[in-house]
C-alpha cells in the first residue's frame, strides 16, 4: 500500500465511524485507538458545527422567537445516539443530523406560520451538499461532470431536490437576516423549488417551473432530449433553454456518449 | 531581527471596529470579502493583507482554477507573501473530507510530493510561499520521519517560508508531555518569517486542550517572546482567531497583550 493510500486509510478512519469498528481498520494497527476516537468524535462534532450554523442560519435567526439555536443539537443525546454510524459528508448523516435540528427547532411551538417550510428547505440544503465531490480538476480543466463529453441523455443527478412548499420562502429569507422586531412574514403561496450542487460542493436554488418538473421527472439518462419534450407535451427549445440553467446549476448532466 | 509586524485575521462581523482601529499592523484574510461587506474597500486601503486561505492541499498539484484563484486573491489583497498548511485531509478520491487541517504522514513520499507541489506553485506565485504547521492529536505509525526533521527537509528542499503557528507546537508539546520550549527548539526556526499565537481551550471530545478563537494566555505570550527571539527571520506576528463568536474587545486586548508582550 503506498503512504498516499495508507494516508486515505486514515483519514477514513477518522470520517467513517463503521469503518473505524472494522477489523480490517483495527488490524492496521496504525495508531491508538483510543485517541483516534476520540478526535473523531471531535471532528464530527466540528464537520456538522460548521453545517449546522450555516444551512439553518434563517432558524438561527429566529432563536429568539422559537428559543431554540439549531446548534444545541450538537450537545444533545440525539446526536451522541449517531456517533457510532456518522459518516462525515455522507447524505444519510446529514440527513440524520438535519433532521435532530428539524425536531428540535420544530417542536419549539412557536406561533411561525412557515417554519415548518423553512426548516425543510434548511434541511435540504444541508442534505443536498453531502456526497463526495471534486476536489480537483483533471490537468486538462475538466472535471468529467456537467457538459463535458459528448452529449446525448441528460439524466438528473443524484441528491438533487424539489421542494414543493406553501409559503413563499425567498420572499422572507434576507429579511431574516436583517435587524427585526417582528418576525418577518412569508406569502402564503404555492412554491417549488429547486435545490442543487455542483460537482465541486456550490450548493444552488432556483425557483421551478413545468418544464423544471418535468425535465427533472423524465430526465433518467436514457431519453434523449426530443424523446423527454415529447413526454413532457414541450418544445424542444423550450426545454433547451431550461436544460442549459439546470446543468449549470449541477441538477442534471448528460451521460457522456460511448 | 526588524520591528515586527503586530496584527489578526480580518473577522467581517469586527470590520467596522477594525476600519476605526488603531495599533494593528496587518490582517490576515481566511476568506474572500464577502460581495456586500461594507467595510471591506476601507480594510483593503488601510491594511496590509496577508493570503491565509484554502488554496489546496499539497499532497496533490494544484490545479489551474486553484492557482489563478491564488494569484487573483494575492493580486487583490497585495499580500506579502501566501500562506498554506502542511495538511491533507480529504482523500484522493474525494469521498471522505475531515473539513478540518489535519497533517500528512511525515514519510519520504509526502515529503517528495509536498516539495514537488510547494515548488510548482510557488513558481506560479508572485509573491513567497510561507507554510504553515498543523499539529497533530496521535502519531501515526507510517511515519518515517518526526515532524521537526520533514519540516525542515521540506524548506531546505524549497527555500520557502515557514508560518511558525505556536499554539500548533504548544498542543503537541503538550500531549507528548514535553516542555514546549524544547519541542520548539527542534523546528527550523531560521526559516520562519510569520508567527501565530492565540489561545487554547479545554475540549470535551478530547479531554484535554485544543485550539480555539481565545485569547492567548499569559503563558501562550511567554512561549511567544521567547519564540521570537529565536526566530531571526520573523516578520510579522498574528493574533491566530477567525470566528463570529469572537468579540472585538477579545481581538484588541489580544493584539495590545502581544504587542507588550515583545
Amino acid at each position: 500500500m503506498s503512504d498516499r493510500a495508507l494516508q486515505d486509510d486514515v483519514i477514513r478512519a477518522l470520517a467513517d465511524a463503521p469503518y473505524r469498528e472494522s477489523a480490517a481498520w483495527r488490524a492496521r494497527g496504525l495508531a491508538d485507538p483510543e485517541r483516534v476516537e476520540r478526535f473523531a468524535r471531535f471532528l464530527a462534532r466540528h464537520f456538522y458545527y460548521e453545517r449546522v450554523v450555516h444551512f439553518f442560519k434563517y432558524s438561527r435567526a429566529l432563536a429568539g422567537v422559537t428559543g431554540r439555536t439549531p446548534e444545541a443539537v450538537l450537545t444533545r443525546p440525539g446526536f451522541e445516539d449517531l456517533v457510532p454510524s456518522i459518516v462525515l459528508g455522507s447524505r444519510q448523516t446529514a440527513r440524520a443530523v438535519a433532521q435532530l435540528v428539524v425536531t428540535h427547532v420544530g417542536d419549539a411551538g412557536a406561533a411561525i406560520p412557515y417554519l415548518g417550510d423553512l426548516l425543510q428547505y434548511e434541511a435540504a440544503m444541508m442534505v443536498v451538499e453531502a456526497g463526495p465531490r471534486i476536489w480537483r480538476d483533471g490537468p486538462e480543466g475538466k472535471d468529467g461532470g456537467a457538459g463535458s463529453g459528448e452529449r446525448s441523455a441528460p439524466e438528473r443527478v443524484e441528491g438533487t431536490v424539489l421542494l414543493e412548499l406553501a409559503y413563499d420562502l425567498p420572499v422572507v429569507l434576507p429579511q431574516l437576516l436583517r435587524p427585526w422586531s417582528d418576525v418577518p412574514q412569508a406569502p402564503a403561496r404555492s412554491t417549488s423549488l429547486l435545490v442543487a450542487r455542483s460537482p465541486h460542493g456550490r450548493v444552488a436554488v432556483a425557483r421551478s417551473t413545468d418544464a423544471v418538473a418535468a425535465l427533472l421527472r423524465l430526465a433518467d439518462g436514457r431519453k434523449t432530449l426530443a424523446q423527454v419534450a415529447h413526454d413532457a407535451g414541450l418544445e424542444v427549445r423550450e426545454l433547451e433553454q431550461t436544460l442549459h440553467g439546470l446543468v449549470e446549476l449541477g441538477a442534471v448532466r448528460f451521460s457522456t456518449g460511448s | 531581527m526588524a520591528s515586527l509586524s503586530i496584527g489578526a485575521f480580518y473577522n467581517p462581523h469586527l470590520g467596522a471596529e477594525l476600519v476605526r482601529a488603531g495599533g494593528i499592523d496587518h490582517l490576515a484574510m481566511a476568506d474572500p470579502p464577502a460581495a456586500g461587506d461594507p467595510h471591506w474597500p476601507a480594510i483593503r486601503a488601510r491594511y496590509t493583507l496577508l493570503l491565509h486561505d484554502y488554496l489546496g492541499q499539497l499532497s496533490e498539484p494544484l490545479d489551474e482554477r486553484s492557482i489563478e484563484r491564488a494569484r487573483t486573491l494575492a493580486e487583490l489583497y497585495r499580500t506579502p507573501w501566501v500562506a498554506e498548511h502542511f495538511q491533507c485531509l480529504h482523500t484522493v478520491d474525494g469521498t471522505y473530507n475531515l473539513n478540518y487541517v489535519f497533517p500528512p504522514l511525515y514519510t519520504e513520499d509526502f515529503l517528495e510530493r509536498f516539495v514537488r507541489n510547494a515548488t510548482a506553485l510557488k513558481a506560479r506565485l508572485d509573491q513567497p510561499l510561507v507554510m504553515e504547521n498543523i499539529p497533530g492529536f496521535f502519531d501515526v505509525q507510517a511515519s518515517q520521519l518526526p515532524e521537526p526533521v520533514w519540516l525542515r527537509r521540506f524548506f531546505e528542499a524549497t527555500e520557502t517560508g515557514f508560518l511558525l503557528d505556536l499554539p500548533h507546537v504548544w498542543l503537541e508539546a503538550h500531549y507528548r508531555v514535553m516542555k514546549p520550549e524544547r519541542w520548539l527548539a527542534r523546528f527550523p526556526l531560521d526559516r520562519v518569517v510569520e508567527l501565530h499565537v492565540a489561545g487554547v481551550e479545554e475540549d470535551r471530545d478530547l479531554a484535554g486542550p485544543w485550539i480555539a478563537p481565545a485569547e492567548p494566555s499569559d503563558q501562550m505570550l511567554g512561549f511567544l517572546a521567547h519564540a521570537v527571539t529565536q526566530c531571526p527571520q520573523a516578520k510579522a506576528v498574528t493574533f491566530d482567531a477567525f470566528s463570529p463568536s469572537l468579540t472585538a474587545e477579545a481581538l484588541f486586548r489580544s493584539v495590545e497583550r502581544i504587542r507588550e508582550a515583545l
